[in-house]
């Protein structure tokens, strides 16, 4: 099957006239240890990091050690590798050429070495935290890896936070993260495919799926585009994230970030890959549609009944998040006639002191909340206090007493502010609240019309986007039945196995 | 549009919307003028008045900003003049909001005006796109329209809004602007509207009351109905769910006043018409469910017999009533305001195409047998009324 690759291109990032680093040049290792010392210390200048030791190996064989002592920890150095080296003994008959062999093949055990044929190979073994051991008159080189041990704790993940659930989440480690997946799925078929990105950062990236159940055409897709990401340095997923995805210039995610290894293991059984990148907690998994943004990892957890209704909470109030202030401006600056005639004397004698259109009152709301928002998420802790007592007494109460903003005005934002909150996923409750600007404009210059007109637009909008192949609304657009059960409701997990291997089901849809 | 970059179609969307709609519709809440009702009066020198009741938001307490203490949370404001479309343009000259009738409740015929016919001001109603057809219509008894917008009304901060209540409860018979041209428009039926009357309260203080009904003939007010002949009015009009019947069953006792009283469960009224001889004549069948409220008796309605003297004592009342409605709609009023006129055009449309034309002066001398049945049920068996003697 073709891959369905709307927008996959060459992806190019900042610093491309950094096409080929001078050490990458075909340097290949000298016989000589005096020129392979010359050529590890010109292209590490300036890295007060680096360790060149000389030493001699049993039988009065010279050598260099090359190592970042940053990366290699002493204990490591000095138990792991100096002692099994000095205790080895080669056989004198086997001639010089196979003193190497004879030696990684007598440590293989303990420190698994491996031999390097090139300089770019020692290279990127050091800045790995590797140990590398080149010997005199050999044009080889041994590494001996050691796993870069500087991580976190496992911790309870802060971004999706349940109550039923597991509280593990992922860290920075990418091994880490794959042993996490790898407790969730014991099975050969959970295929880990590792691969580095990012030029200059080189980057770990696992493509992780369950084989058959993930659909070959998604894998090879994802493959494809990670592999044209011409970046210089990839630090987190969102790089990637963005780079992959189908359709980087609209507001709605197509790729789903989390950060619970346990959403990324069901997710698999679904037949979704996931891409774990080094150095961040969060794994993006894809193809996903719309629904994601709504479903929170405990819904599965939890009494169906009552994720069900969470659920309907959650569309309900994402709705509110997205139009409830534009429906408020419409209402009552074209149609004061739809509002009950007793509200509409409340609002009207709210209104009386205030110098500001309706609209311009909102946004004004609407942006003050926004920022005390983010004021909000970025402030140190003791600080964020403040922000919350500016916030409450002197936008919302003063504003209202000054007779600056009416009151109405503040319980719309406020209930907006909520509602927006109740989407779990962070880029759709951004996403949808996001669109509550342009909504409350078209509703202060077109009236219904134009809430009618924008919701229309979003809703165009949704049905054109596409995740690796798979249509945003499905399975509402276009209709799957199977699918609809883990939509409208979460239907109970003894049904739910009807609804397994749905990307595929996805795609064999848009075959048609 | 292929060709144009997504910026440009855009833009091309955006101006078209401008085009299509605009802020000219724009109307802050604060710019407006809520008329809650309006009034029509005849003025002896061939003017009509127009009243209108306008809500203050600033009279109106609760809200941080006003309290809104002593003032008044309506302003009255009448102009005189030929038309009531001119007489509109008047007022918003007295005004420096825009009048907006998105939110009136009640329309109210001074009872000279409905006399002379309402022909005009219902035009201007058609036509006018910010009335609404859900507004009640009332006619004045005894008093000018005007001066009912004055009066006081202490229970709801807008007196409008206290009429627009009471219409919307059962107890009064409310007639929406749609219904009341429903039935002017319709042959073989005349329109009706509630009447409203000022009254004095406990204290002396003038109030409003809507307890009767105001019957036109065509275009003009023929009379009201009030006590009895409307309690007959609304059982035909299957309104009477909730009323209370009283009936004689027993001459006036010591202790007692000899009455049972019913109150009314369900009604199912019926008009049967009959066309014999190029006569039109009508049955009027009401059925009435009704459930035991109050004995004031020494009648023991458990026992069969006494039920069946209550049952028929309430049916003779309400037949009377009944009759008493039809002799008051076809002498006094003329008025076909029941709808005979409208089921012999159902039941005998061919016949209907003759008589049309001279219906309304037919009305009044057409038979109708009325036939009223009361039944009581849920006479209140748990307990036996304290006054009759317990049972040995």
């Amino acid at each position: 099957m073709k891959p369905m690759n709307r927008k996959t291109r060459k992806i190019r990032g900042i610093g491309q006239q950094i096409e080929e680093l001078s050490y990458t040049a075909d340097t290949v290792i000298s016989d000589k240890l005096a020129d392979n010392e010359a050529e590890i210390v010109a292209i590490f200048d300036k890295c007060s990091d680096l360790v060149v030791r000389k030493m001699e190996l049993p039988g009065s064989v010279p050598c260099l050690v090359v190592y970042l002592n940053v990366l290699v920890e002493d204990v490591s150095w000095d138990g792991g590798l100096l002692e099994p080296l000095s205790s080895f003994k080669a056989d004198p008959s086997a001639g010089p050429d196979a003193y190497i062999d004879q030696l990684t093949a007598k440590l293989a055990s303990t420190l698994q070495p491996m031999i390097l044929g090139s300089m770019k190979e020692v290279v990127e073994s050091i800045v790995h935290g590797s140990v590398v051991l080149f010997l005199e008159s050999q044009k080889r080189a041994v590494l001996f890896p050691f796993k870069d041990q500087k991580q976190r704790e496992l911790q309870e993940p802060s971004t999706e936070a349940v109550i039923r659930g597991p509280r593990l989440g992922f860290i920075e480690n990418i091994d880490v993260n794959m042993a996490l997946l790898r407790q969730y799925l014991r099975t050969p078929r959970l295929k880990m495919e590792r691969m580095s990105v990012g030029k200059l950062s080189r980057t770990d990236v696992t493509l992780a799926y369950l084989d058959s159940y993930a659909p070959p055409s998604v894998i090879q897709d994802v493959k494809t585009r990670l592999s044209q990401i011409q970046f210089d340095s990839v630090i987190s997923s969102g790089y990637v994230e963005e780079l992959i995805s189908d359709h980087p210039y609209s507001p709605f995610p197509v790729i789903q970030a989390t950060e619970r290894p346990d959403s990324v293991a069901a997710s698999f059984i679904t037949g979704k890959v996931a891409v774990i990148v080094n150095g961040t907690p969060m794994v993006l998994l894809l193809p996903v549609t719309f629904w994601f943004g709504f479903q929170s990892a405990e819904d599965y957890f939890m009494n169906f009944i009552f994720a069900t209704m969470l659920r309907w909470l959650r569309y309900l109030f994402a709705f509110m998040a997205m139009a409830l202030p534009s429906i408020f401006v419409a209402i009552t600056t074209y149609h004061p006639e739809m509002i009950p005639t007793s509200l509409a004397l409340s609002l009207a004698a709210a209104r009386e002191v205030v110098p500001f259109p309706a609209m311009a009152e909102t946004l004004i709301m609407e942006i003050t909340f926004e920022a005390l928002r983010e004021a909000g998420v970025r402030l140190p802790r003791p600080v964020g206090q403040t922000i919350s007592i500016v916030g409450a007494l002197v936008i919302g109460q003063a504003a209202v007493q000054a007779g600056i903003i009416s009151a109405p005005i503040i319980i719309v934002v406020s209930m907006t502010g909520i509602a927006s909150f109740l989407i779990p996923h962070a880029a759709m409750s951004q996403a949808v609240s996001m669109m509550r600007f342009p909504m409350v404009v078209l509703a202060g210059t077109f009236g219904l019309y134009g809430v009618s007109a924008g919701l229309l637009a979003i809703l165009v909008h949704l049905t054109t986007l596409r995740s690796y192949g798979v249509p945003y609304l499905w399975p509402i657009a276009p209709f799957n039945r199977p699918g609809m059960m883990d939509v409208i409701v979460r239907s109970p997990w003894r049904y739910m196995h009807k609804r397994q291997q749905h990307i595929q089901q996805m795609l064999e849809l848009q075959k048609q | 549009m292929k060709g144009l970059g997504t910026l440009k179609r855009c833009a091309v969307l955006a101006i078209s919307c401008t085009l299509l709609a605009g802020c000219w519709d724009r109307k802050e809440m604060d710019d407006i003028a809520l008329v809650m009702a309006s009034a029509i009066d005849q003025l002896g020198d061939g003017q009509i008045e127009l009243s209108l009741q306008i809500a203050l938001p600033t009279g109106i307490p609760g809200t941080l900003q006003t309290g809104g203490k002593g003032q008044k949370p309506v302003l009255v404001v009448a102009v005189k003049g030929k038309n009531a479309h001119e007489l509109i343009g008047q007022a918003q000259q007295q005004l420096s909001r825009k009048l907006f009738f998105g939110h009136r409740g009640v329309i109210i015929f001074g009872e000279e005006y409905a006399r002379r016919g309402i022909t005009e001001v219902l035009d201007t109603l058609l036509r006018f796109p910010d009335s609404r057809y859900n507004s009640f219509f009332l006619t004045a008894r005894g008093a000018s329209a005007k001066e009912i917008l004055t009066t006081p009304y202490h229970l709801e901060l807008i007196p409008a809004i206290g009429m627009k209540i009471m219409q919307n409860s059962q107890y009064t018979v409310g007639v929406k602007i749609d219904r009341f041209l429903d039935h002017l428009a319709a042959d073989g039926t005349m329109p009706y509207s509630g009447a409203i009357r000022i009254v004095k309260d406990a204290q002396g203080e003038p109030t409003f009351q809507i307890d009767q009904v105001a019957v036109y003939r065509e275009n003009k007010l023929a009379g009201y109905l009030s006590g009895k002949s409307l309690q007959a009015f609304k059982m035909i009009k299957g309104m009477g769910k909730g009323m209370k019947l009283t009936a004689e069953v027993e001459p006036k006792g010591p202790e007692t006043q000899g009455t049972i009283t019913a109150d009314v469960l369900s009604v199912r009224s019926k008009i049967r018409a009959f066309y014999v001889k190029g006569t039109p004549s009508f049955d009027l069948t009401v059925n009435v469910d009704s459930r035991g409220l109050a004995n004031d008796s020494t009648l023991d309605i458990s026992k069969t017999p006494n039920l069946l003297r209550a049952e028929k004592a309430l049916t003779d009342e309400l037949n009377e009533r009944l009759t008493d409605l039809l002799t008051l709609t076809q002498r006094e009023f003329k008025s076909d305001v029941v709808g005979f006129g409208r089921e012999l055009h159902i039941e005998h449309p061919k016949a209907w195409k003759k008589l049309k034309k001279r219906w309304t002066d037919l009305y009044p001398e057409v038979p109708v047998r009325v036939r009223a049945r009361v039944h009581l049920e849920r006479i209140g068996r748990t307990q036996a009324p304290g006054h009759l003697e317990l049972p040995e």
